[in-house]
């Protein structure tokens, strides 16, 4: 992998404490592409950590920026890989970050997950856990749908039998 | 005013080493104040322990039946116009009554909150210092203030935290006290001052009265992480099913509890949040049952008690 194209792209929640992580990962994935320049996607809470990590280059969505025009310029950097670091021990959860470094189109992924070494996968290695990830946060959300559609239908019938919506005025 | 102070402990006897004689001198120092062990039917011999080194202490023994319980239960039995309930594991300080008393004796106060403070006297993450609502990406989050500049006057505040709070005990009895719909623990103090102040009253954070306390050591010393985790996430959603009256705010907040469901598949977390829904959804007629009551005795709306607590949006 040449250092001379496009940055690495790092994608963290970069929850407080998450700082050695992300340093680490930035030290390993630097030992296997010497030279390799750095930018992250993250939030207004997010960018601090990563400035503070040296990355100069932070791509940040808020007010001005929607996700979608965010995406758009990280594809624009066309990043040689994109790096996942995951909070907790294993691969579950952060759907978010995965889909991400699925449509930013970088040719290759690196998954690190605290205290394992990552090894870079093709793109498309990571279509199917993120496809498993889909289907189970679909049925949470087909799940949560039933239950607060049921809360909500019950408790505004029992809000009406008993008299009405609103607070009783003093 | 008079006061009783009551410990609630549950196997909690090496806790009861250091508070019990904290409560002792605090009640000593302002005056003739009663303090009272309420046991939640502990197997380490508290009682005992209790009854034989403090024999000025009042014990009452209970079968085990959970924090909010305990605490309802004890409340019953103090004859005091104030009670300060602590948990066994909160330090309070020497001149730590006199300021609550004073606030309680203002007019509408029902329930008063101290200054937390970690045991090295600093403020970092702690919980339970001048409370407000906060909404986070749809939800209702607490904010616990740490910012010591803003922690130094007498405020106004969303509710007092359990682990150290003063009130005036016929309020708690009209209020009915900790909801046991909140059981085994966990939010029942953020909904006894959200419900006071539905009712009018004032609910007060008091920086001169101090209590060293860590946050969360009692119930996590008897319980898997991720079982406490379980049930304050089941606990807040019931909180909104029970409190928010006002039905765009439930709305909005049952649409933002749909795409929790899922954040620890899109966020990551070790909580499953669809099973804190659904654990929530078993106590579906037991909140309307509390929502019912809430209707009838509610003289704000829920804007009102939020900008009144001093919530920010």
């Amino acid at each position: 992998m040449s250092a001379g194209s496009g940055p690495m792209l790092l994608l963290s929640f970069a929850r407080r404490g998450e700082e050695e992580a992300i340093r680490a990962a930035m030290d390993a994935v630097g030992a296997q592409c010497p030279g390799a320049r750095w930018a992250a996607i993250g939030t207004p809470a997010s960018a601090p950590v990563f400035r503070s990590l040296g990355l100069g280059e932070v791509l940040v969505s808020g007010d001005r920026v929607s996700p979608r025009q965010l995406l758009r310029m990280a594809r624009a950097q066309r990043p040689q890989a994109a790096v996942i670091i995951y909070s907790g021990p294993g691969t579950s959860g952060h759907l978010k970050l995965e889909l991400v470094a699925l449509a930013v189109a970088a040719p290759k992924v690196y998954r690190f997950v605290p205290g394992e070494e990552a090894r870079p996968l093709g793109r498309f290695c990571l279509l199917g856990p993120v496809a498993a990830k889909l289907v189970q946060a679909g049925a949470r959300v087909a799940v949560g749908a039933l239950v607060c559609m049921a809360a909500l239908c019950w408790l505004s019938l029992k809000d009406m039998a008993k008299g009405g919506r609103h607070a009783r005025r003093p | 005013m008079q006061a009783t102070l009551i410990i609630v402990s549950y196997n909690g006897r090496e806790l009861l080493a250091k508070s019990l004689p904290a409560a002792l001198a605090a009640a000593r120092r302002a005056g003739d104040h009663l303090v009272v062990l309420a046991d939640d039917g502990s197997t380490d011999y508290s009682i005992h322990f209790a009854a034989t080194t403090y024999p000025q202490v009042r014990v009452l023994a209970f079968p085990h039946r959970g924090f909010g319980a305990t605490c309802n239960a004890a409340v019953a039995h103090a004859e005091t116009e104030a009670v300060v309930l602590l948990n066994s594991d909160a330090l309070v300080s020497p001149d730590f009554l006199p300021p609550l008393l004073e606030d309680l004796s203002r007019p509408n106060v029902f329930l008063v909150g101290p200054k937390f403070l970690n045991a090295d006297g600093s403020l970092t993450d702690t919980l339970g210092n001048r409370t407000s609502c906060r909404w986070h990406r749809g939800l209702l989050s607490i904010h616990h203030e740490t910012d010591p500049d803003l922690l130094r006057e007498t405020a106004p505040q969303l509710y007092a935290n359990g682990a150290a709070m003063a009130f005036r005990r016929d309020k708690w009895l009209s209020l009915g006290g900790f909801d046991p719909l909140y059981r085994p623990f966990y939010w029942e103090d953020v909904d006894l001052g959200y419900r006071a102040w539905g009712r009018g009253w004032r609910v007060l954070y008091e920086p001169a009265s101090e209590v060293v306390h860590e946050q969360g050591s009692t119930v996590k010393r008897g319980h898997r992480a991720a079982y406490v985790e379980l049930m304050s996430a089941k606990n807040a959603v019931l909180f909104t099913w029970k409190n928010f009256l006002d039905r765009g705010l439930l709305c909005r907040t049952l649409a933002a509890q749909v795409r929790w469901a899922a954040d620890d598949v899109m966020i990551g977390g070790p909580l499953p949040r669809a099973c804190a829904l659904l654990a929530a959804f078993r106590q579906l007629g037991e909140a309307t049952r509390a929502r019912a009551g809430e209707l009838r005795e509610r003289t704000r709306s829920d804007q009102e008690i939020m900008a009144a607590s001093g919530a920010e949006r």
